[in-house]
């Protein structure tokens, strides 16, 4: 109701479309200009170091234009004076929410190139500490869409839980954050005794907790409602010109997941549904997420039941020198699609990295559907991209 | 849904794609290798390639635009999606130092920021783009392409030229 109502008055103020005064002659009456304000680069709601030059027309934004670089590495120049092995642990800087993912993406072009054979075991190993991964991400990323509009108790809960699973990762590969852990042929080394168990247990654990703590704390509220439904509205046609993956396209009702529709490790052999939503908007992102951790918890049960023995590195020598060619990849990282495109020249270094980061890809929608919202909800709509600042940067 | 995705077994499609670009361009090279068509196109030509690849053949998601600098001549992948298994693959080989292309962004909106990123990269020039400004780098004073082979790492290079 409160969400209708607001609509109205927002349409009533100013064109939807343009987002300026409906009436110019109202605004030549009283000499109204527009405004030009910074948002960023340190903004607490940024998700890092990102400014938008807003013109603002009242509290209506009419343009909005996202500056990136400030934490841009040139990770691309780097890795191409570094052996193959080396830029692994520099993956892990990009996407620092989904380090699995962008490890897990490199190691797949260079294993494209060497054509090598992955044991069994290191694929269920990857794609557990992948699918683990998705829930360290998706979770705090609904407790940061909270955190913005003003609820701060479910970042309390959503860390929590990132907690937990970095307890667990610190267990696998010996770092909280930066693993280098999914190595060229495998992965560095096998799950320690009695982790299969642990992992069980918190996976259990959490599968109680999810409803309580991050469904029926949050969804009905009328706060949460009032501030996300028919905000950030948009089209499949426009995700899809927009070149959107993941979450953001996937709540508009396109039904396209790289896990399912291009699988790569196991994935074609595991079972598991593609969320989707029609409503496109804010709170249809937040469903979205909530039924993606669902379908994660079910498909590390499914990996630890059918967990099989054996090696864990494939036979890739020490020295990495693969052949003249290209090599690509394409996984589901938590914020959509990430691709990977190698140039080889036959030596120990890459001749060129490429990374298709869909935090940087997922961000030029900002410059489409923020105009026409009130300022605060450009707020919500960045929970809905959820874009993280070392993947858009590079 | 509104937006029809393509249907049909792989391998029919692929060899649907492959028809449709034969038969409307002359290309250089094209072959389909797994689940990938690869064509290979002269410069001028890929505007064109790729409106038949959106408007005709229904290969709706540009993943990427990628340039590598060969020394001498640049090579530019265009990285479509039908997103239902299929990919085709576009590249074209530019000649000389300045290398200029006209823009897909008309067709594919979302190459906007990935040319960008090719141009502040690489300084390959995008014909007709709406807004072609450097993403990552400093818009003044900073002449260089990073990516380039020749810009070589040396950190009294990069601050040159800086007020």
């Amino acid at each position: 109701m409160l969400s209708e109502e607001r609509n109205i008055e927002s349409v009533a103020l100013s064109g939807r479309e343009t987002g300026r005064l409906t009436d110019p002659d109202i605004r030549d009456e009283f000499g109204l200009e527009t405004m030009d304000m910074n948002m960023g680069p340190q903004h607490p709601a940024m998700h890092g170091l990102l400014r938008l030059i807003l013109e603002l027309d009242g509290e209506t934004v009419v343009r909005c234009d996202p500056v990136m670089g400030y934490l841009h590495r040139c990770q691309e120049k780097i890795a191409e004076n570094r052996m193959y092995p080396a830029v692994i642990p520099l993956t892990d800087r990009l996407d620092y929410f989904a380090n699995m993912h962008n490890e897990h993406g490199y190691c797949l072009a260079v294993e494209d190139l060497l054509e090598a054979e992955i044991p069994p075991r290191a694929e269920h190993i990857r794609v557990l500490m992948s699918e683990l991964m998705r829930l360290a991400s998706h979770i705090p990323s609904i407790g940061f869409l909270l955190l913005e509009l003003g609820a701060f108790t479910p970042i309390l809960y959503s860390f929590r839980e990132r907690e937990r699973i970095q307890n667990i990762f610190e267990a696998v590969t010996g770092a909280r954050m930066m693993y280098h852990y999914i190595r060229i042929g495998g992965v560095k080394a096998d799950l320690p005794p009695g982790m299969e168990d642990q992992i069980w247990e918190y996976i259990e654990g959490l599968e109680q907790r999810f409803t309580r703590d991050f469904v029926d704390l949050i969804a009905g509220n009328e706060i949460f409602v009032s501030r996300t439904r028919d905000i950030g509205k948009m089209s499949p046609e426009k995700a899809l010109e927009m070149g959107l993956t993941g979450p953001p396209l996937r709540c508009t009702g396109v039904d396209f997941d790289v896990r399912r529709d291009y699988p790569y490790s196991i994935y074609d052999e595991l079972d598991f549904d593609v969320i989707t939503d029609d409503a496109g908007d804010v709170e249809a992102s937040y469903r979205v997420r909530i039924g993606e951790c669902l379908q994660s918890i079910r498909l590390i049960k499914q990996l630890l039941e059918r967990m099989p023995e054996g090696e864990v590195m494939g036979k890739v020598g020490r020295r990495v020198r693969p052949p003249e060619g290209e090599g690509f990849s394409r996984i589901e990282s938590p914020r959509g699609e990430f691709a990977v495109h190698i140039v080889s020249d036959g030596s120990d270094t890459p001749y060129r990295v490429h990374y298709r980061d869909p935090s940087f890809a997922n961000m030029q929608l900002l410059q489409e559907i923020v105009p026409g919202h009130y300022l605060p909800d450009i707020m919500p709509i960045m929970g809905l991209i959820d874009p993280v600042s070392g993947g858009w940067d590079k | 849904m509104a937006v029809r995705l393509p249907e049909g077994a792989l391998e029919d499609r692929l060899e649907r794609y492959l028809e449709g670009f034969r038969n409307r361009h002359g290309l250089e090279e094209s072959e389909v290798v797994g689940n990938t068509v690869r064509l290979l196109v002269s410069p001028e030509a890929v505007p064109a390639v790729l409106t038949t690849a959106r408007e005709e053949l229904g290969v709706l998601h540009l993943s990427y635009v990628t340039v590598v600098d060969r020394m001498g001549s640049f090579e530019i992948t265009y990285e479509l999606a039908d997103l239902r298994g299929g990919q085709v693959r576009v590249k074209a080989v530019v000649e000389g130092e300045e290398p200029v292309i006209g823009t897909v962004t008309h067709i594919y909106p979302t190459a906007n920021w990935h040319e960008r990123e090719a141009y502040d990269m690489f300084g390959v020039a995008f014909a007709g783009h709406p807004d072609l400004r450097r993403v990552y780098m400093w818009q003044d004073h900073f002449d260089h392409h990073p990516l380039l082979k020749s810009f070589e790492i040396n950190t009294r290079r990069t601050f040159e030229g800086l007020r």
